[in-house]
Order: C-alpha cells, then sequence, then structure tokens
C-alpha cells in the first residue's frame, strides 16, 4: 500500500486527480449508502416498535 | 499637498476594473435578486478592498477590519462552521425519509467536482488548486470556502464568487443540460408520493448517525458534518426550539453578512485580475454542467432496472446538487411545463436535501485524499 501511495506521488497531477476522484466518488456513495440503510433500518424497526408516532 | 491627492495617484485601472466588479455583483444582487444576501456585500467588499491604500484590509502595519474578520473568520474556517449550523438547522430530511432511494442522487450530482478537478489539471493546475476549483461543483458556499481556504488561499476570491453565482444561476444552468439529456417522455415521468409519518426519534437519531458514520469514514470531513448535524439535531429535537429559530435566523443572517463582505476583501486587484480568475470562473460552470449530468445520467442508469410502473423521473437526479430549495423549484417547474399536473416535488426535494449531505461529504473525502496523494 505505502508504495502505491509512493507512486501516485510521483505521477503526474492528472493522474492523482484521477485517483482522488475515483476515491471520492465511491467514498461518497458507500457513505450515503451507510445512510440509507441506516434509514432503512430504522424504518423497519419503527413498524414493528409500538411506540411509533 | 501631494498627501491630499493621494487617493488619486494610488489608483490605477486595475482598482477601476475592480470597482466595476463589485458594482456588476451588486447590480446582479439588486437588480436580478441573484443571491443578494451574499453577492451584495461580496461586491462591496470587492469595493472597499480596492480603495486606494486598501485601508480596511492592512494601514501602517496595523490590520484593517476586514483582514480582522479574514482572520478570525476565514482563515480559521470559523465562518463556514456557523453557517453550517444554520443551514443544518434549516433542513428538514423528512422527504428524505419518506423515499430514501433519492440519497443516491446526493452522490451521483457531486460527478461535477471530479469531473472538473481532472479538467483543471490538464488545464496546468496542481491537485491541490485543481481540488479547491472542482469543489465549486458542490454547490455549496460555505464547502467551497472550506476546501479552498486548506488547499488554494490564494484562488478564494474567484472560488467563492463563482460557487455562489453559479448557485443562482441554477435556473438557467440546469434546464438545458437536463433537456439535453432526456426525452420528452422521460421528463413526463409521473412518482407517486405517500405521505407517511416520520417517526420523531428517527428524526432524532440519524443527524448523531450520520455524524458518527462520517466520523470513522472520512475524520477530516467532521468538522463540516458535525457543525450542519449538530444545527439539524438542535432542529429536531423538539425540545430547542428558540435556539434553532436562532440559528435559522439570527445566526444565520449575522455569519452571511459577516462572510460576504469578508470574502469580497479577498478580491483584490493583484490577485483575482488575471486569467487564472476567468479560468476558474470557466471551470465553475463546468462543474455545475457536469453536476447536472451526472444526477440525470444516473436516474437513467437506474430506470434500466426498474418496472415501468417504478421509473424515476431522470430529471430528480440533477436535484442531487446541493443548491437547496432552487434546484428542487426548477426541476418541479420543469416538470410542471412538461406536463400539466405532474407533481414531483417532494421526491425532488428528497435528493436535494441528499445533495447537501453529499456536497460535505464530497468535500471530506477530497480533504482526505488529496494530501494523501500530494503528499
Amino acid at each position: 500500500m505505502n508504495i502505491d501511495v509512493q507512486s501516485l506521488r510521483e505521477a503526474g497531477a492528472t493522474v492523482q486527480a484521477a485517483f482522488v476522484s475515483l476515491g471520492g466518488l465511491i467514498g461518497v456513495f458507500s457513505t450515503l449508502a451507510v445512510f440509507y440503510l441506516i434509514i432503512r433500518a430504522s424504518e423497519a424497526f419503527g413498524r414493528r416498535s409500538p411506540t411509533n408516532e | 499637498m501631494q498627501d491630499v491627492f493621494i487617493g488619486f495617484s494610488a489608483v490605477g485601472w486595475r482598482e477601476l476594473v475592480m470597482f466595476a466588479v463589485g458594482g456588476a455583483l451588486i447590480w446582479l444582487a439588486v437588480r436580478k435578486e441573484y443571491e443578494p444576501m451574499l453577492l451584495l456585500p461580496i461586491g462591496f467588499g470587492a469595493i472597499l478592498v480596492n480603495l486606494p491604500l486598501s485601508v480596511v484590509w492592512e494601514h501602517e502595519g496595523a490590520a484593517g477590519f476586514l483582514k480582522v474578520l479574514y482572520d478570525g473568520g476565514i482563515a480559521n474556517e470559523l465562518f463556514p462552521i456557523l453557517i453550517f449550523i444554520a443551514v443544518g438547522a434549516m433542513i428538514d430530511f423528512g422527504p428524505l425519509f419518506k423515499n430514501p432511494a433519492m440519497i443516491f442522487f446526493g452522490a451521483a450530482a457531486q460527478l461535477g467536482i471530479f469531473a472538473t478537478m481532472i479538467i483543471a489539471t490538464l488545464l496546468g493546475f496542481d491537485l491541490k488548486a485543481a481540488a479547491a476549483i472542482g469543489i465549486i461543483g458542490a454547490a455549496d458556499g460555505p464547502t467551497a470556502i472550506y476546501v479552498a481556504n486548506k488547499f488554494a488561499r490564494d484562488y478564494l476570491g474567484p472560488i467563492s464568487v463563482a460557487a455562489y453565482s453559479y448557485m443562482a444561476l441554477v435556473p438557467l444552468i440546469q434546464p438545458p443540460v437536463i433537456r439535453m439529456l432526456t426525452t420528452k417522455r422521460e421528463r413526463t415521468i409521473r412518482m407517486t408520493y405517500h405521505e407517511t409519518g416520520v417517526p420523531r426519534w428517527l428524526k432524532i437519531l440519524f443527524p448523531i448517525s450520520v455524524t458518527l458514520v462520517a466520523g470513522f469514514v472520512a475524520p477530516i470531513s467532521a468538522p463540516l458534518v458535525g457543525s450542519l448535524m449538530f444545527g439539524n439535531l438542535i432542529r429536531e429535537s423538539g425540545v430547542l426550539e428558540r435556539l434553532s429559530q436562532t440559528a435559522q435566523n439570527e445566526l444565520a443572517y449575522l455569519v452571511t453578512l459577516l462572510l460576504g463582505i469578508t470574502i469580497g476583501s479577498s478580491m483584490r486587484a493583484d490577485k483575482f485580475l488575471n486569467v487564472t480568475t476567468l479560468m476558474i470562473l470557466g471551470m465553475g460552470l463546468v462543474a455545475f454542467v457536469f453536476d447536472t449530468a451526472g444526477g440525470v445520467l444516473f436516474a437513467k442508469l437506474i430506470n434500466l432496472f426498474l418496472p415501468t410502473d417504478k421509473k424515476i423521473n431522470p430529471m430528480i437526479g440533477a436535484c442531487g446538487i446541493s443548491a437547496f430549495p432552487m434546484s428542487a423549484r426548477v426541476i418541479q417547474k420543469m416538470a410542471a411545463e412538461e406536463e400539466r399536473g405532474n407533481i414531483i416535488l417532494m421526491h425532488a426535494i428528497g435528493a436535494n436535501v441528499s445533495g447537501q449531505l453529499g456536497s460535505i461529504i464530497a468535500g471530506g473525502m477530497v480533504l482526505a485524499l488529496v494530501p494523501l496523494v500530494a503528499g
């Protein structure tokens, strides 16, 4: 992993930007996917909960 | 005698151009009502800081009031954080809870950030400057200011002006891009909306969960996400109504007032009047176009896998940008124009509030990844 990061640091700015873009998009999608699961899980829990408002 | 006229002798053509730029921003705010709360103070700040001797910035070694505000509110990122608390107190995630799938448009419509970053490097900018320029595509002023301040302080002025100007121009930017990428039939897709109650505990749990998840996934995004979610928790707790109202009104207005004029003070002629500024303004527009395209194309992709009666109106994808609630309003207006009575507003709002989440997460990702590869 360290070697990969080192080679990225030596790469051109566009290659670095492409890496950040790929990583960034994956990161945003996965983080929002976790939020999605939290909402869905809360819904499922809420349906079973007798205190649901 | 010479001292009496020093004001006239100390001003050059560059300063005069900046007065015109400041005047144009004020004109856009007053005449066109484009983001007046930001563009008017920014325009006036630009005029103030370019006055002869720039006394409001620094004079005879002493900091002027704009420099004091800059150091105390922008350089240490305080103003964007306070704005996030205010924005968080204004956001109702209810429409998102009722249709959680909309959250993914908040991710897809961040495409502009990353596409613009790559384009900026092709134009010769280094990675940090390119990232700061790309973040205009967050369509989120505080995030743009926050990231630009970290990576490219010299470009803070043009980046902020581009971010706020294009947010105001969303009604002009998004419709042609959407029309180009969709068919009339797609734009008339109707979506059903079920009005269901959202339990209060979910509204309270959500900002806490989001803060925890974002804090673990991208710890550097904690100030952005944490302040936004703190504001939202105040709103949804139901026991801090006065604080919620204060955050939504007094805090928002006061910080916006100071933020605008302070951003304007970063538009000094010697730093602002160059080709780079024009390039940044151009790339900002590109970022908004790619954001819109990213959201729309993602919706079209999803539609390939959905049954006919469950298809998504692809215009909803364009609402994944953070410009809230303007983007949702624009899309609803377009839907109604395409087919009378087609109401997709609540879905659009769901995607639009997701855009606010997506933009700060994207900002956090950029803040985390860029130093990793740039060293």
